[in-house]
């Protein structure tokens, strides 16, 4: 059996299969993939309560990856905010020294939530400039982007 | 209309997001639907030979315990119930409650059909360049139960 306490390394690895097999666009086709059948848990809490849908999801999800971050919402504004202090996911990528992580991965974060999350009528802005550092940053709002 | 906040320390919880077993599903059966069953087995040789590469190490220079010590955290880790029968050259996995497949079910996750090549693939790739061998005896996959046979190769 694989653990789930092993899955980050085992998507890290599918994300370089699926590029060496078929280019970047494969990895980009998958990360759509998920995005549209294994989200359907953000995409009803989100259609059923709103943006205390993401509060829902992610206070579950952050908590039981024992991530490092503040998360905010403020329903009257419509806002929902993850500052990503250290991400348990790339954090162990970052970690491991004998297994080479997929360069991109942090990637399927921007892609993955935007899909389920614009379409419901939000934007969503996500913050990668510190990824190398295990941290990034969430921004959920009411309302179309501008 | 709620304003709300919360502000957790990585050591607050526990790493331990079962849902992730649902991920690894759903990532084998988008391989399989776009590139066939062979490839869901190349995908997994690939990761378990980069991943497991400490652990088939282990197993070249201290033998079988090496996996016993592996497969055992594992399953007291995430819940399972796992029977061992050791002998110098041979190691029976009994799994009795696999934690992953019980989760999915439990969870309404999508099992992939191949779900049961994260055993069998992984442990062969394991045996790789070491004196050791793995084959399956039993894989349901309703309920993920399994027993799997690791012995030394014939000289």
């Amino acid at each position: 059996m694989i653990s789930c306490t092993e899955f980050i390394p085992a998507y890290s690895e599918l994300f370089r299969f699926l590029e060496a097999r078929d280019g970047k666009k494969a990895v980009i086709g998958f990360w759509a993939y998920i995005s549209d059948h294994f989200l359907n848990n953000l995409r009803d809490l989100v259609a059923k309560n709103g943006i205390k849908g993401c509060w829902l999801y992610w206070h579950h999800t952050l908590n039981e990856e024992a991530a490092d971050f503040t998360m905010e919402l403020d329903e009257e504004a419509g806002e929902f905010r993850i500052n990503m202090r250290h991400c348990p996911s790339k954090g162990r990528l970052l970690e491991i020294d004998h297994m080479k992580p997929y360069p991109d991965y942090c990637e399927h974060c921007d892609l993955l939530y935007r899909r389920v999350l614009e379409p419901l009528g939000y934007s969503y802005e996500f913050d990668s400039s510190r990824t190398h550092k295990a941290a990034c940053a969430i921004v959920v709002k009411r309302g179309k982007p501008s | 209309m709620a304003t709300l906040k919360i502000d957790r320390k990585a050591g607050d919880n526990v790493y331990l997001h079962k849902d992730f077993h649902g991920g690894l599903s759903a990532g084998l059966e988008y391989v399989r639907l776009r590139y066939g069953e062979q490839a869901v087995r190349d995908y997994l040789r690939q990761f378990a030979l980069a991943w497991y590469a400490p652990l088939t190490k282990a197993l070249r220079e201290k033998g079988l315990p090496a996996l016993r010590e592996h497969y055992d955290h594992i399953f007291k880790l995430e819940g399972g119930e796992v029977h061992f029968t050791e002998s110098p050259d041979e190691l029976l996995i009994e799994v009795l409650l696999n934690p992953a497949v019980a989760h999915m079910k439990a969870n309404g996750y999508a099992i992939s059909p191949l779900f049961n090549e994260t055993v069998a693939t992984v442990g062969k790739t394991i045996c790789e360049s070491t004196p050791y061998a793995m084959e399956m005896l039993r894989y349901e996959a309703e309920t993920g139960r399994y027993t799997q046979r690791f012995f030394r190769r014939a000289a």
